[in-house]
């Protein structure tokens, strides 16, 4: 797992909105690409990057901060969207049914918080950008995707548009 | 409907400040129709003494420290009796949070793990059917024993390769019975009063491939003390151990949990020994579950209960206890059921039961002499999360 942190916050959250902008300027969206999904995080976590070991941990609710200490928020689209699932088997490993049931039991024994479920990519690129160590998956765009690192295994994330990514 | 669904979306989960909340709850209707002997109420005609419900609130201060609280009632027949409870209420504190290992301690009222199911048991959302198979003795008495206790408990997972290993142990203190209980785990004509003396329960889980395989060992030691006004007491020491297997594919389920039950009953009387009875009782099932697509599902169960597992046919019983039938010490239930989640908040069930033997009927709903052997049973229910 690598984490850094060293743009300051105004800057960050320039870059995201910038690439909020273009991810959602007409004709940028690929028709062809409908199920290719990405994670996105809060732009307070520019530059982490996640590797499947940490993803599966904080999408089972496992661990509860990231490694900078700001508390971690995981949002979900609902069970039955296909882009939930096609997130979980790919990215995770994991099936929706069997992540459903370890946060149903986190919520009925008081041993952990379930993701927040919103109710669609606009509602959760919405609340990923204004929380705070929030993270979430949408749809792949393509114009977020350039200028990207590119990690063994794993197709990332971040939402940072500049010479930081 | 759509209201009630607003409404828990926008109230469920939040955060003011550096304090993030969530808000859950459940609530489930059951119905029940069987032939010939009666379960969860006066079933024989159709019962709807069956319900379960919930809400619950957890608050996190920090990452490391969170606290959380359920209130819940559940109604089934004799065996419980819709009384308002405290749940859960637990102070969390993770020592220990990286991406591969993780650790905390738990204290005050805290769940039980034991097999796949115990500690949400009374939730039908997180169930495989609406009855729980015999392993969890859903119609029997020791659910008062291991489903929640006030305690202390240790957690910790780890990450291997692809195995991820989880541990949960937890002490419970000396706890009362409830009154509704106490008559349900021993026939007495004097008034007696039961308590659970100190108990221990211990999981380890190995979930394998993003839980692809799960494998897990459960125990829970424990006892119950009787005392009376007429010098007559008792302890009846409870050992259970439940090994569970589950294979989850992508359409598929099948599960398979087995547990051994050691019961070593003493009784006194003025002091001196009176009574001493050890038995094993054991429980077994096998089960399969088919998504049909995201909303809808069938299951289908195999399920035996043996209260004295050297007298499995109870030919030896009944020789020793004239006047009770044999049959009374076995249940093999074949179960077929069929759900459907319409949406993430509403779930409606339906499940068949055809039954031999009456191990998992309850004497005080069904006194003797015992009706039938064979007999069947219809389950409905309708439940509500958010």
């Amino acid at each position: 797992m690598n984490f850094s942190v060293h743009t300051p916050m105004l800057q960050r959250l320039r870059c995201l909105l910038a690439a909020l902008l273009l991810t959602l300027a007409p004709g940028a969206v690929p028709q062809n690409s409908d199920l290719e999904v990405e994670v996105i995080v809060s732009p307070s976590l520019a530059e982490v990057t996640l590797d499947r070991s940490l993803l599966r941990a904080v999408f089972t609710m496992r661990v509860r901060e990231w490694p900078d200490g700001t508390p971690i928020r995981v949002f979900v689209l609902p069970d039955d969207n296909p882009l939930s699932d096609q997130f979980y088997r790919e990215q995770l490993g994991m099936y929706s049914y069997v992540l459903r049931r370890a946060w149903d039991r986190m919520v009925f024994t008081g041993t952990g918080f379930a993701p927040t479920v919103v109710r669609s990519e606009a509602e959760m690129i919405e609340r990923v950008r204004s929380t705070p160590g929030a993270i979430g998956f949408v749809r792949k765009r393509a114009a977020s995707s350039q200028n990207r690192p590119a990690p063994p295994r794993w197709k990332i994330v971040t939402i940072t548009a500049d010479g930081h990514g | 409907m759509r209201l009630a669904a607003a409404l828990a979306a926008i109230c469920c989960s939040g955060s003011a400040g550096a304090v993030d909340y969530q808000i859950h709850g459940y609530a489930a209707q059951g119905f029940v129709l069987s032939s010939h002997n009666d379960f969860f109420g006066d079933s024989t005609d159709g019962s709807f003494d069956y319900y379960e419900a919930g809400i619950n609130a957890a608050v996190r201060i920090q990452p490391n420290l969170s606290f959380a609280i359920q209130a819940a009632v559940r109604d089934a027949g004799i065996s419980d009796d819709g009384s308002v409870r405290l749940d859960y209420a637990v102070a969390d504190y993770r020592v220990l949070s990286e991406t591969n290992v993780q650790a905390g301690l738990r204290f005050g009222k805290v769940k039980n793990a034991l097999g796949f199911y115990n500690e949400t048991r009374d939730v039908v959302f997180t169930r495989p059917s609406i009855l729980l198979p015999s392993v969890y003795s859903d119609n029997q008495n020791q659910r008062t024993l291991i489903f929640t206790s006030p305690g202390a408990q240790a957690y910790g997972a780890t990450v291997l390769g692809q195995h991820e290993l989880s541990f949960t142990g937890t002490f419970n203190a000396e706890r009362d019975v409830r009154k509704n209980d106490e008559r349900l785990l021993v026939e007495l004509t004097v008034p007696f009063d039961l308590r659970v003396g100190d108990s221990w329960n211990l999981q380890v889980m190995d979930s394998i491939d993003g839980g692809r395989w799960q494998f897990a060992y459960s125990h829970f030691g424990g006892q119950f003390r009787m005392s009376t006004e007429i010098d007559l007491s008792g302890r009846f020491d409870v050992d259970l151990n439940v090994f569970s297997a589950r294979f989850n594919a992508e359409r598929v389920t099948l599960t398979a949990e087995y547990v051994l039950i050691d019961n070593d009953n003493r009784l006194t009387y003025l002091g001196a020994p009176f009574l001493r009875q050890r038995v094993a009782a054991d429980s077994g099932y096998l089960q399969v579950e088919y998504r049909l697509g995201s909303n809808w599902a069938v299951m289908s169960r195999l399920d035996s209960f043996y209260r004295d597992r050297h007298d499995r046919s109870g030919h030896a019983f009944a020789a020793a206890n004239p006047g009770i039938d044999r049959r009374t010490q076995f249940s093999h239930d074949f179960t077929v059921g069929i759900h459907w989640r319409p949406d993430q908040h509403w779930g409606f069930w339906a499940e068949h039961h055809w039954i031999n033997g009456t191990a998992i009927l309850q004497a005080l709903e069904n006194p003797p002499p015992l009706r039938h052997q064979r007999w069947s049973m219809l389950m409905l229910m309708a439940g509500y999360k958010f």
